[in-house]
């Protein structure tokens, strides 16, 4: 058998069988249109083939002459493919090159077909049989036709289309594909357009052999569709061991995962889901997501997530406030939620992390408790030593009102009755009595336990340091201790618990008195003074005792620390609790002149709009609303 | 009892309501009370010859009322002192009853306590202001005596006859009559005994 044929035959079957293939892997998804585009080039290839060797074996030149007139067809096909392949696989190669080359290519075929015998020559006047290579291969003789010129300049035309192409890709890093694309089809373009220029003009005398370099711009194109459609299978593989981890990790999470689209729908859902809301995960899938919220949190959830869609971003879902969910039951269950955006085909995603907080609440809740109940036995310790004084300070208005009372019993039994002296004495009853009561009431105040709800007010400091020196009065006199004070005006209020701070401030001060215990009486001077600045409220409590050594001036504030015989060192600590809950500080410092001066620093109230806890915001002055800080109201002990 | 004229309470109590009360119960029972804010503004208007008694708290501002005592002590003040005190005050008490103090009551003191400690406090400070007059008028008699007749006084009250004093002074015994005689007259006294008497309070026997 020639082998002409069978390597004809050949290079024909191979084009189908890619083109076929690949014809088929497109039909399945109709996506890739470059896999299409290579079955159009791989059969036009197969094409040009099946004529060159009919080409090979015409005997005249009729014969020849309308085997040729069809060729520029198939190549019209194929460079068309070609274009549209490189553009839309590599995406390269200048559009009005590639525009002007099948504008060309086009011309071509038009003018083929208007000329006879075809695009290529004028006319065939004769086809010779010659000995090639073995075989007998027929060779045309005529004339060339002009028209050839118009088809080398397409090729050239389409050659620098592909050369820009290829430059460009490489360019871009991606080499593989620049050479074996780009580079393949520049190669065996220029190989083409070389070959058939001689052959046409006679220059030598072989068969036209363009289908092989078609064939190897088929193989090269064939393969690199191979080398991706390996990679995707590979990437696709490893992306659903990707998505089974990630569900495996989802599923086993210590925390409730559930995953939302952009109608809230829910998506995915994980056992801990299930566990925290109490429904199945059939119940929950595809439902919304609003179901799993109190009613009354929903139109609040719908502005949130308005707002978070505008910008997803990972991040805590209204950190700070409470957050609750609802259960299949209809209970209520404290959650923390934590927010991951995931961007899909399908659009956003959206994980929540949802942690049900009701132990940590529980254990919260405890703790606070412990510090309240530690906080009032402090207080209480703290009167109990001021219990003598504070006795005292109650001897006064019932002294006055005996002995008033007395008086007028005694004027009464005189004949002639002063009525104005009684009424008098009455009157100054009545007062003492309020005094007394006074008195009472401002200690059960401080011996009250209170509830552990927040109480918060509107303080101001400077009568909290007066009533704190009233109740001291007495202390004060048997310590022959004198207190100064100097207290800024315009004072603005902090936001925070009365009767806490009066407790902070009753121990600086006793602690003050305790601290010049050993000291000359003319020495034993206490100054309690309040400013204002930076958006805080600051109390200072200087005494002119030993002061504090250097090393010891952070262990003050220590639980149990204390330099006292019969302290408990819980008076400081419990000071920092408050003033911690109060988002302030407290601090100690040495005076120049002997002694030590404890400091508190107390934010400014603000006027905040979503505050946590509902305050009793009452008339904010304007200073202290210019002066608004961060520092929302406060969760007290 | 009756009104006593001519005493005055004067009271130091820095409690105003304390004060007006108390002096307006003393005036119930007729009797005329000044008062002080502090131990300091009655150093300042204290009178020694006005009598009366003191009724001063105990815990004050500045002086307490111990140093308030502890300062009239020192100026020789007789004026006897009621505290009135508060709890806790035993200590103090304790110090204050050492320095002399009169009586103590606790507030808030009943109307009879206060007005009978008041009264008892004027018959001492009559008696002692008696007591000191009777002294004085002594030493002035004392005073009047010369040397030799002060000799003679002595030998006298202890009991020693005539002779013997003018053996022990080497003088006539006429000598001896004339000083005792005269030491009689300044003295005013009628007999050895009540000479004996008046002068053993100025330890002369």
């Amino acid at each position: 058998m020639s082998w002409i044929t069978v390597l004809w035959s050949i290079n024909v079957g191979a084009c189908l069988t890619l083109a076929a293939m690949y014809l088929a892997i497109w039909s399945r998804g109709r996506e890739s249109l470059p896999r299409l585009l290579f079955s159009c080039i791989a059969v036009s290839a197969a094409l040009i083939a099946a004529y060159e060797v009919q080409l090979i074996r015409a005997d005249t030149p009729e014969e020849y002459s309308a085997i040729l007139r069809w060729r520029p067809l198939s190549t019209w096909v194929l460079v068309l493919s070609l274009v549209g392949f490189t553009r839309l696989y590599l995406r390269a190669g200048r559009s009005w090159l590639a525009l002007s080359a099948c504008g060309l290519q086009t011309l071509t075929v038009i003018v083929n077909f208007l000329f006879t015998p075809n695009l290529y020559y004028r006319e065939i006047t004769a086809v010779r049989q010659v000995s090639w290579a073995g075989e007998t291969i027929s060779v045309p003789l005529g004339t060339p036709s002009p028209w050839i010129l118009l088809n080398q300049a397409t090729l050239l035309l389409l050659l620098a289309f592909f050369v820009d192409a290829t430059i460009t890709v490489w360019r871009r890093g991606d080499r593989q594909r620049a050479l074996i694309v780009g580079g393949t089809t520049t190669f065996f373009g220029a190989i083409v357009a070389v070959q058939f220029a001689l052959v046409v003009w006679g220059i030598i005398q072989v068969p036209l052999f363009a289908s092989f370099a078609y064939l190897g711009i088929v193989v090269a194109l064939g393969y690199q569709l191979c080398d991706d459609a390996v990679r995707a299978a590979h990437l696709a593989s490893e992306l659903q061991i990707g998505e089974e981890r990630f569900r495996r990790v989802v599923e086993a999470a210590p925390n409730a995962m559930i995953m939302i689209d952009q109608e809230s729908q829910i998506t995915l859902a994980n056992q801990q889901a299930e566990k925290t809301f109490g429904y199945p995960r059939e119940e929950l899938l595809g439902r919304p997501i609003e179901m799993l919220l109190p009613e009354r949190l929903r139109s609040r959830y719908r502005d949130f997530r308005q707002e978070y869609l505008s910008d997803p971003q990972s991040r805590p879902m209204g950190a700070g406030r409470e957050l609750l969910g609802l259960r299949k039951d209809g209970s209520e269950v404290p959650i923390e939620i934590g927010l991951s955006p995931i961007h899909t085909s399908k659009g956003l995603l959206v994980l929540a992390s949802i942690v049900d907080i009701t132990e940590r609440k529980a254990a919260e809740l405890e703790a606070a408790r412990q510090r309240h109940d530690l906080a009032h036995l402090a207080r209480v310790t703290a009167l109990g030593e001021l219990s003598s004084s504070l006795a005292h300070e109650l001897t006064h208005p019932l002294t006055a009102i005996l002995s008033n009372a007395q008086a007028a019993q005694r004027f009464l039994t005189n004949d002639d009755v002063d009525l104005d002296e009684v009424r008098e004495i009455l009157d100054d009853i009545v007062t003492q009595d309020q005094r007394a009561g006074e008195v009472i009431h401002g200690l059960r105040l401080l011996l009250k336990k209170g509830d552990l709800q927040e109480h918060c007010d509107d303080v101001d400091l400077n009568e909290v340091i007066r009533e704190v020196i009233n109740l001291m009065r007495s202390d004060l006199i048997n310590r022959n201790v004198t207190v100064d004070t100097d207290l800024a005006q315009d004072l603005p209020s902090i936001n925070g618990d009365r009767v806490q701070l009066q407790q902070v401030l009753l121990n600086l001060a006793l602690n003050g008195c305790d601290a010049m215990a050993g000291y000359n009486c003319s020495e034993r001077r206490l100054l309690i003074a309040s400013q204002w600045e930076n958006g805080a409220v600051r109390v200072s409590v200087a005494d002119r005792g030993c002061g504090i050594p250097e090393e010891k001036m952070q262990q003050v504030f220590e639980r149990f620390f204390t330099t006292k015989k019969e302290g408990m060192g819980l008076g400081l600590s419990v000071c920092r609790t408050i003033t911690d809950a109060h988002r302030g500080k407290i601090w100690a410092t040495n005076n120049a002149g002997g002694g030590a001066t404890f400091h508190l620093s107390l934010p400014i109230v603000r006027a905040e709009k979503d505050a946590v806890v509902i305050t009793n915001q009452g008339e904010l002055n304007k200073t202290s609303a210019a002066m608004a800080v961060a520092g929302s109201p406060v969760s007290l002990l | 009892m009756p009104p006593t004229p001519g005493h005055t309470v004067f009271m130091v109590d820095d409690d105003e309501a304390v004060r007006k009360a108390i002096s307006r119960l003393l005036r119930s029972a007729g009797i005329a009370s000044a008062v002080f804010a502090s131990p300091s503004e009655f150093l300042a208007q204290y009178n020694p010859d006005t009598p009366g008694c003191l009724v001063l708290d105990m815990a004050m501002p500045d002086l307490d009322g111990l140093q308030l005592q502890t300062a009239l002590n020192e100026k020789g003040c007789i004026l006897p002192i009621i505290f009135l005190t508060g709890h806790g005050d035993v200590s103090k008490s304790v110090q204050a009853m050492k320095q002399g103090a009169f009586d103590f009551l606790s507030k808030p003191a009943k109307d009879k306590d206060l007005l009978t400690a008041v009264r008892a406090a004027f018959e001492r400070d009559t008696v002692v202001r008696q007591e000191r007059a009777k002294l004085s008028e002594i030493r002035t008699r004392l005073d009047a005596l010369t040397p030799r007749e002060r000799e003679v006084l002595q030998h006298v009250v202890s009991g020693k006859l005539n002779k013997q004093i003018a053996g022990d002074l080497g003088i006539a015994e006429a000598t001896v009559k004339m000083h005792r005689a005269h030491v009689m007259e300044k003295m005013k006294v009628e007999s050895v005994a009540e000479l004996t008497r008046l002068t053993e309070r100025f330890g002369i026997n």
